[in-house]
């Protein structure tokens, strides 16, 4: 959040190409633990999905200006999105019976050992581990939402 | 008289604590399988596990149930000593 709001005046800041050197290295110094506390996974996970800083112009004074990588920000709807991508895809779910609140085990029949497949397929997804204890809880598509909702940081 | 309020198919303490071991397990060898290197492997350790799993998914026996959780722990360790020996 602070990382996005440095690196817009950062940009901000780059396209008038004069008054740079002396704005630059406090915005940078500030900056970067911000970006080292916020997202320390980023780096490490889903180097796959484009950084979308890399695509901005770097000005032409040769100024250096650090692109932050991070992953688009997380919000409830492309949450839910992406789960109900992941169970579609899952062949023991019948598509069309499925909804955010379907139980796994009363409403579309699947037993523990599907649950535990499906928390796992999850935890592919979105790339950060769900400890044993938490993930046996998740029995509905809305459950597991939230949860990842509560661990990432995601209000609306 | 006392009416239980327990419902009839519940576990007892000793099978529900069984059931999670199970379940740990399960969990585990799927992660370690996530470490294989090559994709093909990967898919058949999947399928394979999740065949042993299911296929005793009804054992009732408690004495045979330890033991399969005792194979099921074999194997595991098999998996990520050969994963070790592969990786260094």
């Amino acid at each position: 959040m602070a990382a996005r709001v440095l690196q817009q005046c950062v940009r901000s800041l780059a396209r008038p190409s004069l008054r740079l050197c002396s704005g630059n290295p406090a915005v940078r110094a500030a900056a970067a633990p911000a970006v080292a506390i916020h997202r320390p996974l980023s780096f490490a996970a889903d180097s796959r999905r484009t950084r979308w800083l890399g695509q901005s112009r770097v000005s032409v004074v040769g100024v250096l200006c650090r692109q932050y990588g991070d992953l688009p920000p997380l919000t409830l709807e492309t949450i839910k999105d992406r789960v109900m991508y992941v169970l579609k895809l899952y062949d023991k779910i019948n598509p069309e019976k499925l909804q955010t609140s379907s139980h796994f085990m009363k409403d579309l029949g699947l037993d523990s050992l599907d649950q535990v497949e499906i928390i796992m397929a999850m935890e592919d997804e979105f790339g950060f581990e769900i400890p044993d204890a938490e993930a046996e809880k998740l029995m509905t598509p809305e459950e597991i939402v939230q949860y990842i909702a509560d661990k990432k940081d995601v209000y609306e | 008289m006392a009416i239980s309020r327990i419902p009839p198919a519940a576990l007892s303490l000793k099978q529900f604590l069984q059931r999670q071991r199970v379940l740990g397990i399960y969990r585990n060898m799927l992660r370690t399988i996530r470490q294989v290197p090559d994709e093909a492997d990967r898919k058949y350790l999947t399928d394979w596990a999740r065949a042993e799993f299911k296929r005793n998914k009804d054992a009732t026996n408690q004495d045979a149930i330890r033991m399969m959780i005792t194979q099921a722990n074999n194997h595991l360790e098999e998996l990520q000593k050969s994963l070790a020996l592969a990786r260094s």
